[in-house]
């Protein structure tokens, strides 16, 4: 496409992109304190910034010559269901239907970029307005190129279905498309109201279904490349450290290995066959450069209120001077939760060919651009040369947010001259974690004469989980905590006049990562574990007094008190539970995405069952139920998982349950009665992959204690 | 000695470590894919196929052990796309997957233990499927398994 202008909201992408930015240089001249504040809070209410590489039409959609649309993906489908909705976003402003658009994975150096990654539950809201834009003005330049092929004004022209009409004149988008020599791009023209969508807020089976149920090869793990040689590439089970030596004899003469490469912080076995270099590998003898060995104790005492470096994330009214003045009563109370595995099914790995003057890499990865810029680095090759190709990662849950064994594979791939398939096993799967570190949480509250909750103060301590990795150590240094991982769920949303969380960023000696939900799951644990205790202690009804502590004229404020009627409603709450049923309520917003559940338990050969699970969700604008319904059932799968099983354990300073026999989750039998009721509550849509997880936890917590009469402040629950 | 055994309909002969994994025999000299790697011990059911009509978990079961004997992978559940099998008819039906990864184990999986419980109930399946899923498609794959026991008697 020739003579291209680049007007296409450039601007406005860019000062979208620039927010989080923006927000550190006023920081600055504020003082420390404020600006830490200042980031917790725009993690909550923060609008996703889309930093993409280009806004040019063309670098997105193909027209094929079949009519069909090509449409290429910045964000990775990893099971969340994105493709869908981007299919339908994209068909309400190109005039097809979502059927007609092939949604694919855009690899890096022919289609858009993504400078940040698919996570966070934001490529959705992200993502929104985007595509809309981009579709609308590629519509715009096919009704261009039509006026000036049949010589016509446009305003003539008129784009349906996949056609471009105007009197008696009809020619396919594929027709017009063939048939145009230069483009131009055009002014985005406004985009249609949410009233005049189609198809959004209808239900839509996923488009990678067909592909799924037949077994298409479309994962990382699949891929191949001609004249590809296998390496299991073993790392340091001990986090950072360095190769001491390596017996590595026997396992060379095993048939089939080609080569054992040693390298400062890892050994390749490169074979014939993955068999060859899997059994060839169980032979090499590491030894690694370890300092101390960590206990399971030790981390436990590590990451504990106080240790580390505490910082204030939220400060309103008075609240350590009211938890100090005599009267009223004080309640507190701590609450734990362990570290845990991604697990997802596919292994993490790469499929690489490393040429001499560029480089091919087939990955499952929720970030290209940064595994790109790794390897670049690693390679000393120029990112435009190296062209990584996202693949279906089978599962993520932000597993694949970091390089892996990226970097190994393209460097060995050098060294042999030929294109190498390098995946983890299982065991390494486990070992090779970053784990979702676990944490501690200190709740006080001062209830008054009256039973009402005066003040509240929380403080949570945590390893870092995700800002090491997104914005270095210079991030660190300013926002004094993880402000990434603590802003999910760790400001106090409900009204109590005086309030504060201080954030203890304790030092941890694991490699630690984002795993679904953030900072949610465990925020969400402690705090809704915490408002329940208050209901109990002060004889309220936990729906009751969430209404009560939420109540505002406030939008958001009004969104979660219907949320909470809704669910009071449907899940027959006013109802006494049945005979051996255990109920617990729980709530959760992460960045105003809203659900809310009740839980039903029972005792099963006296281990915890959860009977029924009854969430409302408030998610904005639906694009496709059918999609948030499936992201809903698997964060209440996830959320039950780790509410009753998930623990990784430590010993001799490394993970040692490093299969699923030893990390057990949830299965077929742990499938409740599940009833999930949509509350749209927004013109915009917020993200749903996450967001549901947040209530899950707390309320089977809850529910437990309603049934036993113990509380559960720890996970995984453990009755005896 | 080549190890000969009939995969999804076809006589195949194959040179490879008569030790080797038939998982890998599969996916890396016969090049296909639906098969899967989860774990190499038999424990999360991604690599599930059927032998001789059986369920058996193809990560750990030697090549030598299925010579002269009746594969049948996720590519040969159905002669083509327009005739899914009703287990695939109902995986559809139901929209299933997410991620997809697990779901070929837990598809062959739900095909031979449907010959065995034709009207299966929840805790039959609970029982005899023990495959794992990370995203949490484990709702929609009770319902599709008692929708292709349907499916089936209707053919």
């Amino acid at each position: 496409m020739a003579s291209e202008k680049k007007i296409f909201s450039r601007r406005k992408f860019l000062i979208r992109g620039a927010i989080v930015l923006g927000g550190t240089v006023v920081g600055i001249y504020l003082g420390k304190r404020p600006i830490r504040r200042f980031l917790a809070q725009q993690i909550e209410g923060i609008e996703p910034p889309a930093m993409l590489s280009h806004f040019q039409p063309n670098f997105w959609f193909e027209i094929q010559p079949d009519n069909t649309i090509l449409f290429k993906s910045p964000k990775i489908e990893m099971g969340q269901g994105i493709f869908t909705g981007f299919a339908m976003l994209a068909a309400e402003e190109l005039e097809v239907s979502p059927e007609q658009i092939k949604v694919v994975h855009a690899d890096t150096t022919s289609g858009p970029m993504d400078k940040v990654a698919t996570g966070g539950s934001n490529s959705t809201p992200s993502m929104f307005v985007p595509i809309r834009q981009v579709a609308a003005t590629m519509r715009e330049m096919l009704c261009q190129a039509a006026a000036a092929q049949w010589g016509v004004p446009r305003s003539e022209v008129k784009a349906e279905n996949g056609t471009l009409q105007a009197g008696a004149r009809q020619a396919t988008y594929a027709e017009i498309a063939a048939a145009t020599q230069e483009w131009t791009i055009p002014k985005t023209p406004a985009l249609k109201p949410v009233s005049e969508f189609k198809y959004v807020g209808k239900d839509f089976k996923r488009n990678d279904l067909e592909a799924k149920v037949f077994g298409d090869p479309i994962y990382g793990i699949d891929a191949t490349m001609p004249g590809m040689l296998y390496a299991c590439i073993i790392q340091s089970p001990f986090y950072r450290a360095p190769l001491k030596s390596a017996k590595t004899s026997e396992a060379a003469s095993w048939p089939g290995v080609e080569r054992i490469i040693l390298e400062k912080d890892w050994i390749a076995v490169v074979a014939q066959t993955r068999y060859a270099a899997e059994a060839a590998m169980l032979m090499v003898e590491a030894e690694w450069d370890v300092g101390k060995k960590y206990e399971q104790e030790d981390l436990i005492r590590m990451v504990t209120v106080g240790q580390g470096k505490g910082v204030n994330v939220q400060e309103v009214g008075s609240p350590r001077r009211i938890l100090q003045v005599p009267g009223g009563r004080i309640f507190r109370q701590e609450y734990r939760t362990p570290m845990a595995a991604h697990a997802q099914i596919e292994p993490n790995g790469t499929v690489a060919y490393v040429e001499k003057d560029k480089a091919t890499i087939i990955m499952s990865t929720q970030s290209p651009g940064f595994v790109r810029a790794q390897l670049a680095a690693s390679l000393g090759m120029k990112a435009k040369n190296i062209n990584l190709i996202p693949a279906f990662p089978g599962g993520a849950f932000g597993r694949r947010m970091k390089t892996h064994n990226a970097v190994a594979a393209a460097l060995v791939s050098r060294a042999m001259g030929k294109p190498i398939h390098a995946f983890y096993t299982r065991e390494q799967e486990f070992m090779y974690s970053p784990c979702r570190p676990n944490t501690h949480h200190v709740l006080q509250a001062k209830i008054d004469d009256n039973g009402q909750i005066q003040a509240l103060h929380y403080d949570l301590a945590t390893p870092d989980m995700a800002i090491e990795d997104n914005v270095g150590s210079a991030g660190i240094f300013l926002a004094g905590a993880d402000i990434i991982s603590a802003g999910h769920g760790a400001p106090v949303i409900y009204n109590i006049p005086h309030k504060s969380t201080d954030v203890w960023h304790c030092p941890y000696p694991l490699d630690t990562g984002i795993w679904r939900s953030v900072g949610m799951f465990s925020n969400a644990f402690a705090v809704e574990s915490f408002i329940n205790e208050l209901a109990r202690e002060t004889s309220q009804d936990p729906i009751a007094l969430r209404i009560a502590l939420l109540k505002s004229p406030e939008k958001l404020h009004q969104r979660y008190v219907a949320v909470l009627e809704k669910l009071r409603e449907v899940s027959r709450w006013d109802m006494p539970a049945g005979e051996g049923i255990g109920r617990g309520v729980a709530f959760g917003d992460d960045r105003k995405s809203i659900a809310a559940a009740v839980v039903e338990v029972s005792l099963r050969s006296s281990r915890v069952k959860v009977n029924k699970v009854t969430m409302v969700l408030d998610p904005g604008l639906c694009i496709n139920p059918e999609g948030i319904r499936q992201q809903a059932e698997g964060c209440i799968m996830m959320g039950i998982s780790a509410a009753l099983y998930e623990e990784l354990k430590v010993k001799g300073g490394r993970i040692y349950n490093t299969s699923f026999q030893a990390y057990p989750m949830a299965t077929l039998a742990d499938v409740p009665e599940i009833e999930i009721v949509l509350l749209p509550g927004d013109e915009v849509p917020y993200g749903v992959g996450e967001p549901p997880l947040a209530p899950i936890a707390p309320a089977i917590a809850s529910a437990v204690y309603d049934l036993t009469g113990k509380p559960q402040r720890s996970l995984p629950i453990r009755l005896a | 000695m080549p190890i000969q055994f009939i995969l999804n309909g076809r006589s195949v002969s194959i040179e490879a470590d008569p030790a080797m994994p038939l998982l890998w025999v599969l996916r890396d000299i016969l090049g296909l894919k639906a098969t899967k790697y989860g774990c190499g011990r038999a424990q999360c059911g991604a690599c599930s196929l059927h032998v001789d009509g059986q369920t058996q978990r193809s990560c750990s079961l030697p090549v030598q052990l299925v010579a002269g004997k009746n594969v049948v992978t996720l590519e040969g559940l159905c002669a083509n796309r327009s005739q899914p099998h009703p287990v695939q008819q109902a995986w559809m039906e139901e929209n299933v997957p997410q991620c997809g990864y697990c779901q070929p184990g837990f598809m062959m999986a739900a095909a031979a233990f449907l010959e065995q419980f034709p009207n299966p109930t929840d805790e039959d399946i609970q029982q005899h499927i023990t495959n794992v899923c990370r995203c949490g498609t484990h709702p929609r794959i009770l319902r599709a398994i008692k929708r292709a026991a349907a499916l089936r008697k209707n053919v």
